[in-house]
């Protein structure tokens, strides 16, 4: 049991996995699952059952996946901050149900529909990091309530907002959100002491980062990222889902629906990607129908040939983050990896032709992520001082300005914490509202970039048309997070700033999810309620304990012996017990009982200094 | 973390080194002691006073670096993770100064202007104007380049490269010049520095253009424009 109350860990909320990493004086360590030391993946995945009641999260949720398509949540981080309309193809490859739920004030927000009930991605990302807390708290002992989450770096405000809000429904306060490439070096950094540039090439399930890095000093100053939010492993998987549909079509002339089929022929294929890695060749076998029988072998050669239009799409994003950093392949020391999808051949072979010199791989790249966050909590500890990160945003950020282009106020790759002020005025007389459009994007047209949302200023003095000098603040915090405030300058009044997201939650629908979170943990994971309040009991006993060694004799014989015998009959009692709820009053009792012990001790210690 | 609200004292040339109201330390920024931590929310400070850098154009680039790290480093949110949310949110506000400073600073063109305003010359919204020569000279370099890509002309493209890198190189030259001495311009020479500084937005524009993919190499990029490049071997 560790004493330390206040522990922040770090998360890789992935794709595929995610993983759960805390740091100490020694460095960062990953928190493993039930399955031992190297059980240190949690599959990115939650089963339920008909009536949407959590029956699996992890490795035994993706076993399920086969059985039960429809109800298996995966890859929920492709929807994080996106609305329905926004997703097109995405939905198609997807074998459960997602909808658009209409909200009254135009938002967008894309729900997973399992039987009658839906949930919003953030709902989904909080049952895995609820159960990564879990696993943390059981590891060390102690209450876990303050994350650091990492994200891809070209993730926008809105998919940061998502990550935070899916903290905060599984009762973690967010103190940092950072972008997983610079989390990696970070990791890096820590390994090999040294200075000069690097560049992470990070391609994960469904993201790709390339992050430009500058190490010295103990700052790791990223120099510029690029990148694509769709693109990574996944579609890996779906090239040969595609062929092998193609194929069976063509030779059976069946059209593979059953979503059953398809979560099957998923999973075969991701095996067939895996077996290439190591071998020249790999062969599938698929039973259709009764007697028919799809054999097929696909070659390491064909397969590249498959991914390369993909490849060279991450080879593109790179020259356009050297271009930003304004740097050739001279310039770089070192190419590290990350990402479980690096491990594919091509991806190594290709990158270690454009940046002339061979990648490193010396890092686990499915594990470095985290190991990176756990660092970056113990930075905001202030247990490391050694270390600190500077970021850029990785996009520029604008409002549409007349004939609908977009005005850039911060350009992509600016150092961040960063912000930029505009003034506005009003169009009619007497007005005290102005809604201002702020956009996110590259592109030069506002309609091709992505709308953050709606800011309104409301409070501005009523004054003729014209005459405000509405001065607005956008401010782009270290998580890469927009913060606007507002100020009308003739009257020197601050406005009030209302946010209505395109595509995010309020922050009354974060809180009735966190209870209602915490509503469903109570009814549907009696098991893990159960383990939760072993666990604080176990650690509320080792305290007492600790106490009667240290202060024992403030007590007389027949205290010391009650207490001794509660401890252990408590015990005892917490193997058999399956109610969570009994367990805790009955933890609760013992804890009223040996309050006036830890009074009497608390002033022990008082009157010795 | 204690914040303080007095502005230090600023002078004409170099603020004068403020001792941090704290812990008496001298302090190099205004806005953060180094030695204690205490934040100042000082939001008017120029760009040199906040990186504690005197107020000229030359500017050695380690030196500045070594500035904008060690000052970034103190004042940075991160470093305040135990602290209310006012604390955060004051260091967070510093910080984004700090970063716009050293991104100013650390561009000579940037540089040269802002202590071209801080002289009392012209800003760039308020003078547009650029030299006729030079809009003649780009516009027929573009001509010329137009030319050399319909062509397919390689060594044409990075002649011009050249020629117009070097043209950018000269007139930079004549921006530190200037901006070296600006106590002494009078406002002809400010006017002439002003507009030396819009002629280069026009030699970016075309390097922007004409710009290679850092990533590929000398053989693929001619590899790119064979077509073309055959029909003139032949």
């Amino acid at each position: 049991m560790n004493d330390a109350i206040d522990s922040i860990v770090g998360i890789d909320l992935g794709t595929t996995n995610s993983l759960i990493a805390f740091a100490d004086e020694s460095g960062p360590h990953l928190i493993p699952g039930p399955g031992g030391a190297d059980d240190v993946l949690l599959p990115s995945v939650v089963a339920f059952d008909e009536s949407a009641r959590i029956v699996h999260i992890g490795h035994e949720a993706r076993a399920h996946a086969v059985e039960r398509p429809t109800t298996t949540v995966h890859s929920i981080k492709r929807l994080m901050g996106k609305g329905a309309a926004e997703l097109g193809d995405e939905l198609q490859r997807l074998p459960y149900r997602v909808e658009r739920r209409a909200a009254a004030d135009g938002r967008d927000i894309a729900v997973v529909m399992v039987g009658e009930k839906s949930f919003t991605p953030p709902e989904l990302s909080a049952v895995i990091l609820r159960e990564l807390k879990e696993r943390a708290e059981r590891h060390l002992g102690c209450r876990v309530a303050k994350a650091v989450i990492t994200v891809p770096a070209q993730f926008d405000d809105a998919q940061r907002q998502a990550t935070r809000d899916a903290g905060l429904i599984a009762g973690l306060d967010v103190l940092r959100i950072i972008n997983e490439p610079t989390a990696a070096a970070l990791a890096y950094g820590l390994d090999r002491k040294d200075r000069g540039v690097i560049a992470v090439y990070d391609l994960g399930g469904g993201t790709f980062d390339i992050s430009i890095l500058r190490l010295e000093d103990g700052v790791f100053e990223v120099a510029a990222t690029n990148g694509d939010t769709h693109l990574g492993g996944d579609d890996f998987d779906q090239l040969l889902i595609d062929l092998f549909r193609g194929e069976i079509r063509a030779q059976f002339g069946i059209d593979i629906q059953s979503p059953a089929i398809k979560q099957q022929l998923r999973t075969l294929s991701e095996n067939i990607k895996k077996r290439l890695s190591e071998s020249e060749a790999a062969q599938i076998e698929i039973g259709i129908g009764a007697d028919k029988l799809y054999r097929r072998t696909v070659t390491g050669e064909e397969f590249e040939a498959m991914m390369a239009p993909l490849v060279e799409r991450t080879i593109e994003a790179c020259s356009r983050a050297m271009r930003a950093a304004r740097m050739t392949p001279a310039d770089i020391r070192e190419v590290v990896l990350v990402g479980g999808s690096t491990r594919v051949p091509y991806v190594r072979r290709r990158v270690g032709e454009v940046f002339d010199r061979r990648p490193y791989t010396a890092l686990n790249p499915e594990q470095v992520v985290a190991l990176g966050a756990g660092v970056q909590a113990s930075i905001l500890a202030g247990v490391r001082r050694d270390m600190l990160l500077l970021d850029v945003t990785p996009l520029s950020l604008g409002i549409e300005t007349l004939g609908g282009a977009m005005g850039k106020l911060i350009p992509a790759n600016t150092r961040i914490p960063c912000r930029a002020s505009e003034t506005f005025t009003t169009f009619q007389d007497g007005q005290t509202r102005v809604k201002i459009d702020v956009l996110q994007g590259e592109r030069e047209l506002a309609k091709d970039c992505r709308s953050l949302g709606v800011f309104e200023l409301t409070g501005v003095p009523p004054m003729p048309a014209g005459i405000p000098k509405i001065e607005v603040t956008f401010l782009i915090d270290q998580n890469g997070i927009l913060n606007v405030s507002a100020t009308e300058l003739r009257s020197g009044q601050s406005a009030g700033v209302q946010i209505i997201p395109s595509h995010g939650l309020t922050r009354e629908e974060v809180s009735r999810m966190q209870k209602e979170a915490i509503q469903f943990a109570r009814e549907d994971m009696t098991a893990h309620h159960l383990i939760d309040v072993r666990t604080t009991l176990e650690f509320d006993l080792h305290k007492a304990e600790q106490m009667i060694r240290k202060h024992g004799r403030l007590l007389d014989a027949h205290e010391h012996e009650t207490i001794l015998r509660e401890i252990s009959e408590l015990r005892a009692f917490a193997h058999e017990c399956n109610d969570p709820t009994m367990l805790n009053e009955r933890r609760e009792a013992f804890n009223r009982k040996t309050i006036p012990l830890a009074e009497r001790a608390m002033t022990a210690v008082l009157q010795e200094t | 973390m204690a914040v303080y609200t007095d502005p230090p004292s600023s002078s004409a040339t170099r603020a004068p080194s403020t001792k941090c109201q704290r812990c008496d330390t001298l302090m190099r920024s205004p806005v953060v002691c180094e030695a204690c931590q205490a934040l100042f929310p000082v939001h008017d400070a120029n760009y040199f006073d906040l990186l504690g850098l005197p107020r000229r154009y030359a500017m050695d680039d380690a030196r500045l670096r070594e500035a904008f790290r060690a000052i970034a480093r103190s004042v940075h949110p991160d470093r305040f993770g135990d602290d209310a949310d006012d604390i955060k949110e004051l260091a967070t506000r510093l910080s984004a100064d700090v970063n716009h400073a050293f991104q100013a600073l650390s561009d000579p063109v940037r540089r040269a202007a802002y202590l071209l305003e801080m002289s009392g010359g012209h800003g760039a919204a308020e003078s547009r104007d650029v030299p006729q020569a030079v809009l003649t000279d780009v516009m027929m370099i573009r001509e010329e380049i137009e030319e050399a890509r319909a062509a397919g002309d390689q060594a044409a493209l990075d002649r011009h490269r050249g020629a117009i890198a070097q043209r950018r190189e000269q007139t930079l030259g004549r921006i530190a010049e200037h901006a070296e001495r600006l106590a002494s311009s009078s406002d002809e020479q400010k006017k002439e520095l002003r507009l030396l500084l819009n002629s280069m937005k026009y030699y970016d524009n075309l390097l922007a253009e004409l710009a290679e993919d850092p990533l590929k190499s000398e053989a693929e990029r001619s590899r790119g424009l064979k077509p073309a490049a055959r029909t003139q071997d032949e």
